[in-house]
Formats: structure tokens, sequence, C-alpha cells
């Protein structure tokens, strides 16, 4: 496990780090010392800094024995953003139940209970929701139980109750309404009602073998309560209730009913085995115990608003679908298309796509990981040569397949749960020089991408007819592809709305359909032969712009509007970024042939080639794909480091001669 | 003032504290009898990801309360006890407790010295209770917990008393679990010399390292997925 800091550094002035103690979702927290020697935890936030800074800021002064006091908040001279913290020295929730894997003593499940009570309450009783209430952020201290992570608190105001921009939570912990950005106290609860299981039993309530399928059980499936003593299972009911509306109303409440219950029964009484077959011989396996908790789920704003609840909610169900069984539901979805006649766009997307996928796994194998945004440190066999002051930290594959939803062995996230999560929405710094090295290497790979495709269009259909127009659809498709390269890796790592970036690439999409227009006439190439088979109809003007001539050859206008409404509706970016989920997506080309069949078969009226159209927004996709840097999931870091030696150099901080810009270089190379 | 004077200024005066809670070796009086206090090399163990621990390298250990008159014990706990309350000795394969002061071993009074065996739970006084556990059949080494809310005066998880090796590793049974490393990694103690062996891949300050080398002071050992810190406290 890497951390960004070493021993004895001082990213803050009047505080010494002397180890890192752990990586959690929202960023990595050391124990230091003051220079008084007063013992602190330091929180870097590396991400999700909005909602980490504001949540911070709101629980700043609050003063409550169960809940880790915020000492301050500052920045370092990078500008990156700590908490400065009360340490707690106890164990954690999480590692007091690894001690207890058939459940803890009821005496013990009391006393947690009941410091995590007094805490949340406090909270709630102040209008903030915790969120992110789970094992790991709970602690034994000498003066009783802590709640960490307040940072993450939210307040509770009606106006904001599902206006979230960010999902953020736990997936064991979370309740069902959070896939729908609804954060009410009920949440604390409903995460209260999973520990209070996980302390009696031993296990989660819902479990599974994929991210996605513990989410759909939260949102669909009802506990298997029968591994509980009788006496118990209305209170728990209660409080693992879908519709935070019917659930336990206040933690308090669940506290109280809990204490009422156990004061009568006999809860640590051994409970039957359900017989196999039954619901309860399907309760969940007991699960792998480590960090796992840790695991965070992040979805972006797009998707939160694009995607509701049942959107949700199917593809969960389509990744928890087994492999076989996805197959199957995809051929018979081909058959229809080829029913439908629409087969020539499919079955050219599909030689694109295996042309594409067969090159990028030849390159693979003569040069390694191809055009990595970023080298692999983990290959070396060496130790990592100098002890860094500052680390590049590493994302597992696991973990970064794990978010939205996708189909991730449990066990693997369970190996790779203290690492974060990154996907394009993870918000990051790259240096200046590495943006320019990585566009110029995704335009430079873009050519070869663009013959690759080419080459595989003219070989496989009968599109181009000869070798003047494949020159014309791969200049099209190549210069398709910069003006998408080019904008989505400035954007990379940063903020930016959705809507205005999309404006953005329409308004390239205008410029690439011009030069798409224009070129035939520059190569010579016969409008008659290359838009053959193009519907003759009357001529169509808006305004003064000929949006049809009525010749059979599609207009400027045309054009323009079919790049433009190809670049304004994908979300490119996604495609482009460094952190995608995987270098080639063959799902995301044809998602974009998709939209190229509805596009051209809406300017088909307008003499528009609609098989050239839609070949062209699959080529477009697979070049980009391709062409643009990708970072492997293990070597995904937020921050650049310095290859800065402790006791030798000091850190940043404290030597202005090491220019930032020059130090992060170097951690690229 | 920069900075960099700043980081020399806290380290020194970090070393200064170390040094103010160190016991010299000499012979002390407690209650009339000749108590000898041990030449115990004391090193702190900051290791990321997984605690502090303070390793005491010697054969004989003083438990008792931290002193500003430089006279505290080895392993110096904030509580109302005496200065040397008690002494813990290694000897051949056999641990022993000698009281200096009401101390009990798993309920039992000890007059003079007792032998010590793992899980037993001595209790200091009345309320101080430290667990004392061999977790390696592979080694005699002792781990020192801190059973009731007395501690040092900084964080400390335990206190590894070193009879011949300490295993740091990701079992249960090593001295230090270290769930997430992949390797074992060995301390042991030649010529007053802390040592370090490991099959992996390892380097010293940056430095690639060998099968073993020495630790001194301030020196960060990194490994594929482990870094640690060794502090000398005196």
């Amino acid at each position: 496990m890497k951390f960004t800091f070493a021993p004895e550094a001082r990213p803050l002035d009047g505080y010494t780090i002397k180890r890192a103690v752990h990586r959690g979702g929202f960023g990595e927290v050391y124990y230091a010392l003051s220079d008084a020697g007063k013992e602190v935890a330091l929180k870097l936030l590396n991400n999700n800094l909005d909602i980490e800074l504001r949540g911070v800021r709101q629980c700043l002064n609050l003063k409550h024995p169960n809940l880790v006091t915020i000492f301050d908040i500052k920045q370092d001279s990078d500008n990156d953003h700590w908490v400065v913290m009360e340490f707690v020295s106890g164990r954690g929730l999480y590692e007091v139940l690894q001690d207890y894997p058939s459940g803890m003593p009821l005496e013990e499940i009391l006393f947690w209970l009941g410091g995590i009570t007094a805490g949340l309450s406090f909270l709630h009783d102040r209008g903030i929701v915790h969120r992110d209430l789970k094992p790991a952020n709970v602690f034994q201290d000498p003066g009783g139980v802590k709640i960490g992570d307040v940072g993450l608190s939210k307040y509770i105001s009606e106006s904001c109750r599902s206006a979230q921009t960010q999902s953020v939570g736990t997936v064991y912990y979370m309740a069902p309404e959070v896939a729908k950005g609804r954060y009410g106290r009920e949440v604390d609860v409903y995460a209260m009602g999973i520990m209070l299981y996980e302390m009696i039993t031993g296990k989660v309530p819902f479990d599974g073998q994929t991210t996605a399928e513990i989410l759909m059980k939260h949102l669909t499936a009802e506990p298997d309560l029968t591994c509980l003593p009788e006496e118990i299972r209305p209170v728990l009911s209660a409080t693992l209730r879908k519709d935070p509306d019917q659930r336990t109303s206040s933690i308090e409440e669940l506290e109280r009913q809990f204490r009422n219950v156990v004061a009568t029964a006999d809860i640590t009484a051994p409970v039957p085995l359900a017989k196999p077959g039954s619901a309860a011989a399907e309760r969940p396996v007991e699960r792998v115990r480590s960090m796992e908790a840790e695991t965070v789920v992040d979805i972006d704003t797009e998707s939160v608003q694009a995607a509701p609840a049942g959107v949700a909610a199917l593809v969960a169900l389509w990744s928890s679908i087994p492999a076989p069984l996805q197959w199957v539901v995809g051929g018979i979805v081909a058959l229809l298309i080829l029913e439908s006649g629409t087969w020539l766009p499919v079955a050219v997307g599909g030689m694109i796509g295996g042309v594409a996928y067969l090159g990028y796994q030849l390159l693979s194998i003569f040069v390694g990981e191809p055009f990595s945004a970023r080298s692999t440190p983990h290959q070396t066999a060496a130790p990592s040569p100098p002890v860094p002051a500052r680390q590049q930290k590493t994302a597992s594959p696991a973990a970064t397949a794990a978010v939205r939803g996708n189909a991730v062995p449990a066990r693997s996230v369970a190996r790779n749960t203290r690492d974060r999560v990154y996907t394009p929405a993870t918000l990051r710094k790259i240096a200046k020089t590495h943006r320019a090295t990585d566009i110029t290497t995704s335009i430079s790979v873009s050519l070869a991408a663009s013959a690759l495709v080419t080459a595989a269009v003219f070989l496989a259909t009968n599109l181009l007819k000869d070798s003047a127009q494949a020159v014309y659809f791969a200049a099209v498709t190549m210069l398709a592809a910069w003006a998408l390269i080019i904008p989505s890796k400035i954007w990379e790592g940063r903020t930016g709305d959705s809507f205005t970036r999309r404006l953005c690439l329409g308004s390239l999409g205008l410029g690439v359909g011009f030069l798409a227009a224009v070129l035939p006439e520059y190569l010579l190439i016969s409008h008659d032969s290359l838009f053959e088979g193009s519907y003759k109809g009357a001529p169509v003007l808006i305004g003064r712009v000929a949006v049809a001539d009525g010749t059979g050859s599609p207009t400027v206008a045309c054009f323009m509007m079919f790049f433009a409404a190809l670049f304004s509706t994908r979300r490119w970016w996604w495609q482009v970024d460094s952190f995608r989920k995987a270098r080639f997506r063959v799902s995301s080309a044809l998602f974009t042939l998709v939209i190229g069949i509805v596009i051209t078969g809406m300017l088909q009226n307008f003499s528009f080639p609609d098989a050239l159209g839609a070949t062209w927004a699959l080529a477009i996709s697979a070049v980009v794909q391709l062409s643009a840097g990708w970072t492997p999931a293990e070597d995904r870091t937020l921050s650049p480091a310095p290859a800065l030696v402790p006791d030798q150099t000091p850190p940043r901080s404290v030597n202005p001669q090491v220019p930032l810009a020059k130090a992060e270089q170097a951690s690229f190379n | 003032m920069n900075s960099g004077t700043l980081q020399l200024d806290s380290q020194n005066r970090q070393n200064r504290w170390y040094c103010d809670t160190c016991v010299p070796e000499s012979q002390t009086t407690v209650k009339g009898n000749m108590v000898a206090t041990s030449p115990c090399k004391k090193y702190m163990l900051w290791i990321d990801g997984v605690g502090a621990w303070q390793l005491c390298v010697g054969e004989s250990f003083v438990v008792g309360a931290p002193s500003f008159e430089k006279k505290s014990a080895d392993i110096a706990l904030l509580a109302n006890i005496s200065r040397m309350h008690a002494s813990v000795e290694h000897s051949g394969e056999e641990w022993r407790l000698i009281a200096h002061q009401p101390t009990t071993v798993s309920g039992r009074t000890v007059k003079q010295d007792t032998v010590l065996c793992s899980g037993d739970e001595i209790q200091l006084d009345e309320r101080v209770r430290l667990g004392f556990r061999i977790p390696s059949i592979l080694s005699t080494s002792a781990i020192i917990d801190f059973e009731s809310d007395h501690r040092p005066s900084h964080s400390v998880d335990g206190v590894i008393l070193l009879a011949d090796h300490c295993l740091l590793g990701p079992r249960r049974d090593h001295h230090i679990c270290c769930t997430h490393w992949p390797d074992v990694v060995v301390l042991y103690s030649i010529d007053g010399k802390l040592r370090c062996r490991s099959k992996a891949a390892l380097s010293i300050n940056g430095q690639i390292a060998g099968d073993s080398f020495d630790l001194k002071h301030g020196c960060v050992v990194t490994g594929e997925e482990l870094r640690f810190r060794v502090e000398q406290m005196e």
C-alpha cells in the first residue's frame, strides 16, 4: 500500500507526519505530531473536495464525546486541503467485528449501539446526516465510542434531499434511496440497521459477487431475518425497510426498541440453521473481512440525474445476469436487428470492432500496454527506488471497475478495498506537460487507428468504392477523432458542465461536418459514386440554408447537422478519459453506432447516406477509444509525486528550489 | 526562520522529548533494594497502515510511570504507579516478572518474582492492566499489550520485548500483524545493532538493500506494499 507522504514529511507547518494510518474513500489519513508533541490525525482530501470541505466546515465546531473532533482545515503549499482531527487510538468496530465471526456478545453490541446512537442523534438533532456510517468509521476510544468521517455529513434540508450532485457511501451499508440521490437521516438509520444485523450475526444482510448485485439487493431484496432471534426480527425489519418513510423514524427509536426487546429476549441463543433450499439457506456467505467496507460508489451528476433509479436498476440487473445468459440475450437482440433490416451498419460495426480489438491485442503483445498514459511501476521486480516524500497512490482494477454497477468479483473488491475507485468523474491534477504529451500521443496514434478502421471498412463492405473514397473516409474519421480528443483531454480531471461541453463539441462537429462536405471536391471524388443510393427528395430550405438540394447528394448543412448531432449527443469525454473503464469497450462503440443510426435516420430525407453515416459514428468511436491515452486501473493516481527522499531532501513545502511542474513531470517518467 | 529550520527544530525537540523519557543505565534504589535498571535500547516502529510499536532490546525492562527527572521506565505508562513498579526479565526461554510494588499476575499476587506465561495479565496496583503474550512459537520475543486505558504519553499499540526475533508479517501469530504485507520482515539484534531481514525486495532510505541490513535511527524501510520508519528513542 502506497501513501503520498513519507514519515517525517511536514506538509503543514507545525505538524510532522509519523506514519500513514489508512486510505479511505475520501482521502488519506496520517498520524502526526505537532511541534509540541500533540497527536493529531491529518486527513488529506484528494477527491470529492467540494463535498468533503462543505461537510467538514459545517461540522468544524461541533463538540460531542461520541464524535471525532475536527480541529481545523488547512491548506498546504500545493493548495491541497487537510483536515486536522482528533487522533483516535482505539480499534475500529470493523476490526472488532473480525474477532466475532459468528456475532458479538450482547453487552458489546449494546456498548457500540449506545455510543453510535448518542453521536448520531446529536448530529441529527443539528440537522446533519452522516451519510457514510459503517464499521470502518466507528472507533472505540478510552472515552467511549467515536464516530469518524463526520466531514461527509450533509445538512438535511427539504430542498436538497433529492438534489445531490454526487452519491457517496459504502455499498454494504447504503440505503436504497441513495440511488435516487435522497439523503435523509433515514440513510443513517438504515446503515445502523445493517451494522446491528452484522454485529448480531457476523455477516451483512446483503452480499453478492459483484457490487452491482449488492446494490440490486438493497433496492429489491428483502433481508433474510431468519438468522436473527425471533424477537429481534420486527425491529430490524422496520429498520431495513426500502421506503424511508416507512422505516424506523429515528436512531433513538431504534435503540429504544432494540433495548426493550433484548431486555426480555436472549439474543445470544443460537438460531437453528434453515434446511437446504429454504429462504434462510440462501443467507449470504460470510464475506471476507477486510476494508471492503471502504468500497465507495461514486455516481456523477449526470448519471444520477439522467439515469433514474429504474434505469440504474436495469443496468444493475443486466450486470447481475450470468455471462452466458448475457450472450443469449445479446444474440436475440442481434437477430431482431437483422430481422429489422438494419443489419448492414451492425455488420460493419462488428467488423470494425473486431479489427480494432485485434489491432489492440497485437499492439499489446508487441509493446506491452500501448500508449498508457503512465508507466506501470508495479511491473518492476525491484523495490520502488527512492522513498518518496510524495508517492503515487494506486487504485485497483477491481475497485475501478466496481463503480457504476459492473460485474467485479466481490472477492477481488475485497482485496483492494482500501483503494479509491477512479473514474472519469474523478477530479485530479494533471501536469500541463503530461496533458500535452497525452494529447499529442493520442493524436499520433489516431492516424494509425483511422487507417486500421478504414481498412476494415474498405475490405469488409462495399461502402467505399475505391482508394480515394477510403482516403476520404479515413481523413474525416481522423479529423473527427481529433476534434473529440483534444477538448476532452483538456477537460480531463476538471469539473465541467455537461451541457457546455456538449455545446462545445457540437460546435466542433459543425466544423468537421463542413470539412467532410467540402473534402470530396479536393480529393476529386464524385458525389454520385460516394453517395450512391441516397434518397432524392425535394429541396428543403431552413431560412436561407439549403438542407437538401434534391440532387441526391447531402448538402454542406446536412453534413454539419450530422456531425454536430453526433458530437453533442454522446458523452465523448468519457470515451477519451484516461480513467475510463477499459481502453476499448465494444458496448460503447455499439451504442455510438445506435446513435449514428438514429441521426442518419432523421437525416435520411435530406439525402444523407445512412450506411455511411452510421459507419462513421462507429469508426469515430473506435478510433477515439483506441487512440486516447488510458491509464490501467492499478496505476491510477490522483496527484503526481516528485521523487524526493526524506532525510536527504526536504519535502516540497520546505524546498522552494524544486519546481512543482518539474517534479510532477519526473514522477511520470 | 525558514521552514527547513523549523523541521530540524521539530526533530530535535522530539528527540529531546524521547531522551527525557529514558532511563539512564544505572542502579536505582527502590524500597531500600538495589534494582538494576536495564541497558535497554528502545526503538519506535512507525508502520504505515498498521500502527506504532515500541521495540525494546535488552535483557531486562522496567515498567513504571514516566519521570521528569530522567528516571523513566522502559515501558513508561501514564498511570498512578511507581516509576519503577516492576521489571520483566528474559533468561533463556523464560520470562520473569520482578515486582517492586504491588503487582499481580493473572490474579496471583507476586511477592518477589514469578514466571510469565503467554496469556498472563499483569496488574500494577489496582487499575493498570497489561497483557503478556508470546505470539509465535518460532520466537520467545514477547508482547506487552495495554489492556486498561493506561498507555505511554504517545500513542503506542504495544511493546515488543525482543528476545531473539521480531516478526512483522501478515499472520496473526506474527508479533506485529500487518495484514496487507505480502512477506515477513524479521527484526533482530546482533552486537547491539538492530538489523532487518526479509525475502521481500526492500529498500532502505531509497537505496536497494540486501537480504539483511542494519536499521539505524531515522531509516525508512520500503517494500512493494510496506513502509516503516525506525526511530531510536535514546
